[in-house]
């Protein structure tokens, strides 16, 4: 087997083992469960919030976590003394945690769809590019924490205290129509609000929106070119 | 014939020199300790010869390539255990040294490895449960597992207890005795003194000496004394006796306890001093100088002192 497949093989395993992963599986099916027993058939509202939730967690909680594990550890360090490159264990860590994001939401629309009997968008396209969109932008923000906080703890509080005002303005905590006009017109505008408004976009049917698909591009390439400004390798 | 030639290297931190002209050469099959206290320059250095860091200035060559411009080919061709790296907590023992294999060309058999170092019954074992000496086993294991043909070790012994110390320095002298050249880093005289064939010596970013340690020791021209117990004879004008003879500097006597202080061979003559006026002595010992000795010597102060 050659180095990336093995490299593969053993980070994939490393993350089935790390705790952390099965919860940012598990808190958006929760969150899906609790509240689908008082959905109606065919609700477009409440699958798409734990989609972006599910996305937000690996974003900003897991994938800054683990990459600032490995610059703290040495770990990246000890693979530049090797043949293999430590972007190729960065490429890896993207790929497997971009396959984390789609494992939870994956379940999330299989249960919403099957036992809640959640609406399920038709359109494959508009439900992937929403998806990948909002996931670049997600895992921009999600680097650009790996790349400037100290440690794995740092990267792990930073994402947490992120998280709990993105989610609010992109009306995961409050419903959107309760919060104050102002929050809500800006909160549309923020990485998971957006990537919020392209999934209920998809879920009432369209195909997202230009000017929020070019925000959330936006936000994807901005941002990750901010975090590979400031990434150190030690 | 020389695995590695470094010579003139500068490198500057912030305006901070950290190396100023280092020059030194490794050769084929030796184990080459690189010496020095803490912020001497030691790692720095060595990290530029590994490709890591980008040297200011100056050059080096490592089994015939350029470490900057070559450093993929060159990579191949080491193994380096760091200092302060980890691995991830839940990688296995097996899954580490198998990972590490597969980067290179022409890696060793991993289970052979784990064999001869003794790591074949922690081999499903996570890397966070290791003890402080299975990890630092299996770090070495990982600096060998690419089938190197020069492995640096940096600060290896650190924070181990003195039996898993001495164990690793068994280990290191088997590489050695594989075909493998070692460069060892360390701020550890006993360590150095036990292991290396040649010692650089290094002091704020120079090489202030390079030799094998019983060769620094012995251009040591440091006070030492030689100690013992007056048996028997007439022994009243002792002082006088030893005082003059060449290299000593004192002679104290507490009863029949005679502290002699000298430098370079004195210890011949005052023995020879003695059997000639028939004197009997008994509990004769001669203060070993030390590397330590060695190292103030060449810098001017103690090993310990850093500023």
């Amino acid at each position: 087997m050659n180095a990336l497949a093995k490299l593969t093989t053993v980070e994939l395993k490393l993350l089935a083992r790390e705790p952390g992963a099965m919860f940012t599986i598990l808190i958006p099916l929760f969150i899906l469960v609790v509240f689908g027993s008082s959905i109606t058939p065919g609700d477009t509202v409440l699958l798409p919030m734990s989609l972006a939730i599910a996305v937000g967690l690996v974003g900003l909680y897991q994938l800054p976590t683990t990459l600032a594990t490995y610059r703290e550890r040495g770990v990246l360090r000890r693979l530049s003394t090797t043949p293999v490159r430590p972007t190729s264990l960065l490429t890896v860590q993207l790929a497997l945690q971009l396959v984390l994001a789609l494992t939870a939401c994956g379940l999330l629309v299989a249960v919403a769809g099957t036992v809640l009997r959640a609406h399920v968008p038709s359109s494959a396209l508009a439900l992937t590019v929403a998806f990948l969109l909002g996931t670049a932008a997600m895992f921009a923000v999600g680097l650009l924490i790996a790349a400037l906080a100290p440690n794995g703890r740092a990267a792990n509080g930073i994402g947490v205290l992120l998280y709990f005002p993105m989610a609010y303005l992109a009306g995961l905590i409050q419903p959107p129509h309760q919060m104050p006009p102002v929050l809500r017109n800006v909160g549309e505008y923020t990485p998971l609000g957006a990537f919020r408004r392209v999934l209920a976009e998809v879920w009432a049917g369209g195909f997202p929106s230009p000017v929020m698909m070019a925000v959330l591009a936006a936000y994807a390439l901005l941002i990750s070119l901010a975090a590979a400004r400031f990434f150190r390798w030690e | 014939m020389a695995v590695i030639e470094v010579s003139g290297m500068t490198k500057s931190y912030a305006g901070q020199p950290v190396l100023n002209g280092v020059s030194f050469s490794v050769e084929e099959g030796e184990i080459f300790g690189i010496l020095g206290p803490n912020g001497a320059g030691k790692t720095t250095a060595v990290e530029c010869v590994e490709g890591l860091r980008r040297p200011d200035g100056g050059s080096a060559r490592v089994l015939g390539l350029d470490p900057g411009k070559d450093g993929r080919r060159l990579r191949e061709l080491i193994g380096v255990q760091l200092q302060h790296t980890q691995l991830p907590e839940n990688i296995k023992v097996w899954e580490a040294l198998d990972l590490y294999a597969s980067f290179y060309a022409r890696p060793r058999d991993w289970r052979e490895l784990l064999e001869q170092w003794g790591l074949a019954d922690k081999r499903d074992a996570r890397f966070g449960k290791l003890s402080g000496g299975q990890k630092q086993r299996l770090f070495i294991a990982l600096a060998l597992v690419g089938g190197p043909k020069v492995a640096f070790l940096d600060e290896l012994t650190t924070g181990l207890d003195p039996q898993a110390r001495r164990a690793t320095w068994e280990v290191i002298k088997r590489v050695r005795d594989g075909g493998v050249t070692v460069v060892l880093v360390s701020h550890f005289m006993d360590e150095v003194e036990e292991l290396c064939d040649r010692v650089a010596v290094v002091d704020r970013g120079k090489v202030v000496a390079v030799d094998t340690p019983s060769g620094l020791i012995d251009g040591v021209d440091a006070e030492h004394q030689m100690r013992f117990t007056l048996m028997t004879g007439d022994s009243a004008d002792l002082a006088a006796l030893l005082g003059d003879l060449p290299g000593v500097s004192g002679v104290s006597r507490t009863g029949d306890q005679v502290v002699v202080t000298g430098r370079g061979d004195f210890a011949t003559a005052v023995t020879a001093a003695l059997a000639r006026h028939q004197l009997l002595v008994a509990d004769l010992r001669i203060g070993r100088r030390t590397l330590d000795d060695a190292f103030i010597a060449l810098t001017g102060r103690p090993f310990g002192d850093h500023a």
